[in-house]
């Protein structure tokens, strides 16, 4: 057994490698010679781990990948335990279908990052892309549990659908966040995108910056919402996630929404006063 | 000082600790001043509770102010129905104030604030919070926010106590009030009686009345010095007595450690300790042992 298993991209990618299945808790069985011969799939063609990557340690819980991971995709994907660590940008897919675990990527990630995730933590340092915490194209619910912290921002539609759990970007958000949110809580404390919270039937989005809060959300109070305070609490000591005091305790503007839907979900605006 | 060859007799009791946040230290302290009144012995009250300490806002879930209060019962079931009464009629009704479970890491779960959703009449809104739920109920200042379950600590000592043997009264409150005072803060521990202490120490059943569960402790009683077989030695006018309940054997055994300690002083001849004969609790603690602990 290793303090972890690395792998160690060889060269540069010749096209778009899959990797998702590629975890920490399914390395956590296996010797060397049986993470090497993992399959993975470059666009069509069948390889191996080992003719990609160079593979060190064994039968460990936390597994590393490092090198030119720009056109690597599904890092993380499916994780149910164990802490996977991505040193640099990742493809599409990053962490998604997570159910437990930890996934550390020291970077941005692409499209698509925590995908339908069901439980687990998707730490992103850098930026996310489109539909961070979305769902399966076709599914009707996306995110049903976990939680995604993003250092950076993300981009379009981001918690689509969402379930269950916490996004939380510290940057901005693209237009279309928490469009068909069914429930969870988008945190936003950059600039949020227009069109949020579209058909949200209980989803909360809490906008620690600029935000245009649709028509079919209707203003009901300006308060100081403790859930925001225990959330923001718990990313600042878990993730030091960089939000100042003055979020914690407000005030906010709450506007109910969406009104075309269940109209039990909320845009909570920092009045910032 | 005499410390009397005794021991201290115990029993095993459910635990909760409830940690109450609020905008300011004084609403906190409002809503666990409530949250824990009436609840001296679970003989009456159906359950001991006490302040255990003030909390910095870096020690509370969500950065605020803070009190942790430990409310203690007999059983598993009734702690949970104490636990949702009285967050529900004290918390719940107080402004600003949240509620949060202060034992995490213990295994077994009451969910004690579930049914307190209800009040919120289906406008209630659940988050999951690092893999915990919380209640948000609309309430007409605002919001309260409580979790839904609390940690309860089977291991929990109910009934530690001493007794303070002095010369007069004045010396019995003194030594008291020290004794509290150091005890005071002590993680884990409470006094659930008025101020720490107890005047009224009692004995099990009653020689002059069937059905009496407990009734006036008058060996150690001055006024009836003649009248009964006494414990008191000569030259003792007043016995006042320290009840704890702790999370833990341990936590009981410093907290009395400390708490005699400090009430060994001028005015106070002995101290002793309440027991049964040693048949009716399983928690023994011998004072002299935990005295010479000390040293």
């Amino acid at each position: 057994m290793s303090d972890a298993v690395v792998l160690s991209l060889r060269a540069r990618l010749e096209g778009p490698l899959d990797m998702g299945g590629i975890t920490p808790d399914r390395c956590a069985t296996l010797s060397r010679s049986e993470i090497a011969a993992l399959v993975v799939w470059i666009g069509a063609t069948r390889a191996t781990l080992g003719d990609l990557f160079a593979v060190r340690g064994e039968r460990s819980l936390r597994l590393e990948v490092e090198g030119d991971l720009h056109d690597v995709h599904g890092l993380g994907a499916g994780t149910a335990a164990g802490e996977m660590v991505v040193r640099g940008d990742t493809g599409r897919e990053a962490g998604a279908g997570m159910t437990g675990g930890v996934v550390h990527v020291h970077g941005g990630a692409g499209d698509d990052a925590g995908q339908a995730m069901a439980g687990g933590v998707l730490r992103v340092d850098g930026h996310a892309g489109d539909r961070l915490g979305g769902a399966v194209p076709g599914a009707s619910k996306g995110m049903t549990g976990g939680e995604i912290v993003v250092f950076g921002g993300a981009g379009a539609s981001a918690a689509t659908m969402m379930r269950r759990g916490v996004v939380a970007v510290a940057g901005g958000v693209g237009p279309f966040a928490g469009r068909g949110m069914v429930a969870g809580t988008l945190l936003a404390l950059g600039p949020v995108g227009e069109q949020p919270g579209l058909g949200s039937k209980r989803g909360s989005i809490i906008a620690g910056a600029g935000v245009t809060v649709p028509a079919t959300y209707r203003l009901a109070c300006t308060y100081e919402p403790p859930h925001v305070r225990l959330l923001l609490t718990s990313l600042r000591r878990r993730f030091a996630f960089p939000c100042d005091a003055g979020l914690l305790s407000g005030p906010y503007d709450r506007y109910c929404g969406d009104a075309g839907d269940v109209g039990k979900g909320e845009i909570l605006v920092w009045t910032g006063r | 000082m005499f410390i009397e060859d005794t021991f201290a007799e115990a029993f095993g009791m459910r635990a909760a600790r409830v940690v109450i946040t609020a905008r300011t230290m004084k609403w906190a302290r409002a809503a666990a001043l409530k949250l824990t009144g009436f609840a001296t012995s679970v003989i009456a009250c159906k359950c001991e509770a006490a302040i255990e300490r003030e909390l910095t806002p870096e020690e509370t879930p969500d950065s605020r102010p803070g009190v942790s209060a430990l409310v203690f019962t007999m059983d598993s079931d009734s702690l949970g129905k104490r636990l949702t009464e009285r967050i529900g009629q004290t918390v719940l009704t107080c402004p600003t104030a949240s509620c949060f479970d202060g034992l995490p890491e213990a295994p077994d779960r009451l969910p004690a604030a579930r049914a307190l959703r209800t009040f919120g009449d289906r406008f209630q809104i659940s988050k999951v919070v690092n893999g915990e739920r919380y209640w948000r109920v609309p309430v007409m200042e605002g919001e309260c926010l409580l979790q839904e379950t609390f940690g309860m600590q089977k291991k929990g000592v109910g009934g530690g106590n001493f007794l303070i043997l002095a010369e007069d009264v004045d010396s019995a409150l003194a030594a008291a009030e020290a004794a509290v005072d150091a005890i005071d803060g002590t993680p884990g521990v409470i006094l659930p009686f008025p101020g720490g202490v107890v005047r009224s120490g009692s004995k099990v059943g009653a020689r002059g009345y069937k059905g009496m569960i407990a009734s006036t402790n008058d060996a150690y009683c001055p006024t009836l010095r003649p009248l009964t077989t006494t414990a008191l030695p000569d030259g003792v006018n007043s016995v006042l007595e320290i009840v704890l309940d702790g999370l833990s054997p341990d936590a009981i055994r410093g907290a009395m450690r400390a708490g005699i300690d400090a009430a060994c002083r001028r005015g106070v001849r002995a101290i002793s300790a309440g027991n049964y004969g040693g048949k009716l609790g399983p928690h023994h603690f011998h004072l002299r042992e935990i005295m010479g602990a000390a040293s």
